[in-house]
């Protein structure tokens, strides 16, 4: 069944699903909870009546945190009352993170505890933001308000039916240049994109979900394909404790991205030597059957080592742009060495080499960003920057990348440019390249002699080491750089005299 | 501590125990991915009893960081 608003999958899924289980966390050490379809739906409605009566009406909404109920709660809450969800990386730099508000337009911001930072800094930083509403505090004070307090005060039904058309998020992702682009998309974009294609999943799947809630990926797959087919939806609350997890929740089903496929791998192969079905086991338990992969390349052999195992690995391909699936493989339709086939709701074409795709889960510009919406976006066909062709039958094989971007095996996009900017202002640098090279960010610099011999400075590793410990220092996991090259000669130049990259 | 911290960082990345130092870096040296480093912590809650708080690693880059961390863990 295909939905085309966020409250349709909600209110279906509500009424087909009542009081049985959507969601289950962690309370304690080995102690779940569980939140019912009707409570999810009661507690979203009650805060679509919070917004109200705050006055937050057709607005941009913030929300920043790790997965958790509220954050559920808060982003159906907005989105299902007409209002716009900004769900931003909880990770971000306090700066970035308060820029990213600031630029989303957000009168309101839903944060999680942990980034007090931003809770404190964001008052002065971000003038348009009316209110705080803190996913932790047990009562309202100065700092912020209270999101427990808040729900218990307005408890009540919202009826309220969003228009497919209606903008319901916009997404931040990395540009090429730099300048973080916040993707935009309606309930028919999300909805469509979710429920539009037939996985053969059993109702009542157990899901575990452990990517970052802010990604389309998981928005769009873990959670509202999950209610759609009123899967239980178990939050991993850390990725140190993920196995535990897998032990504690028993999953049938976890969408990963290859670094994790990858890891997991590698513990698989120390105990190569026992029986299949007793690693199956122990690792994963004997319900465990699926592994969702997206978000970057995976290696076809992973395929193989997982099926030993019983266990399918779905690869799929996408980008937030997309809502974000553009294609994905099926259990029973396999082809090694494609991502997929493309989703009911999508078509595809080849331009010059690259994939273009149309269809309803195509986002509808980036967020003031007109030039940026004019280069990717053309006559409705969205530019994915992915080299590649489609075969008859509609299987999607990538075959490199136009765009200058790097994308690391956890699936998040960095732009080298934003890297290599950054570390150009020192005087130290004359040159910088950044890429990927073995699995981790690497910079290659030719440093600035001449200031370096003026400066009197003898050990350059050392000198450059330092300036990259600390853009480390403050910069997201993803985005840290792990490995340095210092050149003696300038890099090799194009034409238009910018550094070769490859 | 760090005998055993050496042990279990063996079994996540293709290194010999004598090059594990304490200046050693997760990442740069021993060539340990994020997730891996995730992975790891979570076994070393088990092996030391402790609980570890996500947001309180990302600053740890070297073994003897992650030994400072855990020893204070030990101590609470």
């Amino acid at each position: 069944m295909t939905y085309s608003t966020i409250r349709d999958i909600l209110v279906e899924a509500e009424q087909k699903f009542n009081s049985k289980d959507a969601i289950r966390y962690k309370v304690a050490k080995d102690t779940i909870a569980a939140k019912s379809y009707a409570d999810l739906k009661a507690d979203t409605e009650s805060f679509s009546c919070v917004l109200e009566a705050l006055g937050v009406q057709k607005a941009h909404v913030a929300l920043t945190g790790m997965t958790s109920y509220p954050w559920l709660v808060s982003y159906f809450g907005i989105v299902n009352s007409g209002n716009v969800a900004v769900p931003l990386d909880v990770s971000l730099p306090m700066e970035e993170m308060c820029e990213l508000i600031d630029r989303s337009d957000a009168v309101a911001l839903v944060v999680d505890e942990i980034r007090k930072d931003v809770m404190l800094a964001a008052k002065q930083k971000c003038p348009k933001l009316r209110y705080l509403i803190s996913m932790q505090k047990e009562v309202s004070d100065e700092e912020a308000l209270s999101f427990g307090a808040l729900l218990k005060e307005h408890k009540g039904s919202y009826d309220y039916k969003p228009n497919p058309e209606d903008l319901a998020t916009i997404m931040f992702t990395s540009g090429t240049t730099g300048k973080s682009k916040g993707v935009m998309l309606t309930h028919r974009n999300m909805a469509e994109n979710a429920t539009c294609f037939d996985m053969k999943f059993p109702e009542r799947s157990v899901l575990l979900t452990v990517l970052p809630i802010h990604h389309a990926y998981c928005l769009s797959m873990d959670i509202l394909k999950g209610l759609s087919l009123g899967s239980i939806i178990c939050i991993n609350d850390s990725l140190i404790r993920m196995a535990k997890n897998i032990k504690l929740f028993q999953p049938n089903v976890i969408l990963m991205v290859p670094l994790m496929i990858e890891t997991m791998a590698k513990k698989l192969q120390d105990v190569a030597g026992l029986p299949p079905e007793i690693v199956k086991r122990e690792v994963f338990g004997e319900q465990f059957h699926t592994i969702c992969s997206g978000g970057a390349y995976l290696p076809p052999a992973m395929l193989d080592l997982f099926a030993t195992y019983g266990i399918d690995i779905l690869q799929g391909y996408g980008m937030t742009e997309c809502a974000p699936v553009i294609s994905t493989t099926m259990s029973w339709n396999i082809k090694k060495g494609s991502v997929g086939q493309l989703i009911p709701n999508c078509e595809a074409k080849v331009v010059d080499e690259e994939l273009w795709v149309r269809g309803s889960s195509v986002m509808q510009g980036y967020y003031q960003m007109p030039e940026e919406t004019k280069e990717t976006l053309v006559d409705g066909w969205l530019r994915t920057g992915d080299l590649g062709y489609v075969d008859e039958e509609g299987f999607v094989y990538l075959t490199g990348r136009k765009k200058n971007l790097i994308i690391t095996k956890n699936g998040e996009n960095v732009s080298p440019e934003e890297l290599e900017n950054r570390l150009s202002e020192s005087p130290l640098i004359q040159e910088v390249l950044v890429r990927e090279s073995e699995g981790v960010i690497e910079a290659e610099i030719f440093p600035d002699y001449e200031y370096i011999e003026k400066k009197n400075i003898l050990d350059i590793p050392a000198a450059l080491q330092e300036l990259i410990d600390n853009w480390n220092k403050q910069a997201p996991a993803y985005k840290k750089i792990y490995r340095l090259k210092v050149r003696e000669t300038e890099f090799a130049k194009t034409p238009s005299k910018k550094i070769k990259r490859y | 501590m760090f005998e055993k911290l050496v042990e279990i960082i063996c079994n996540y990345v293709e290194v010999d125990a004598e090059n594990v130092k304490m200046e050693s870096r997760f990442m740069e040296d021993l060539g340990f991915t994020s997730f891996d480093f995730m992975s790891m912590l979570g076994e070393l809650e088990d092996a030391f009893d402790v609980e570890i708080e996500q947001q309180e690693v990302s600053d740890i880059r070297t073994v003897k960081e992650a030994v400072t961390y855990l020893e204070s863990l030990v101590e609470k």
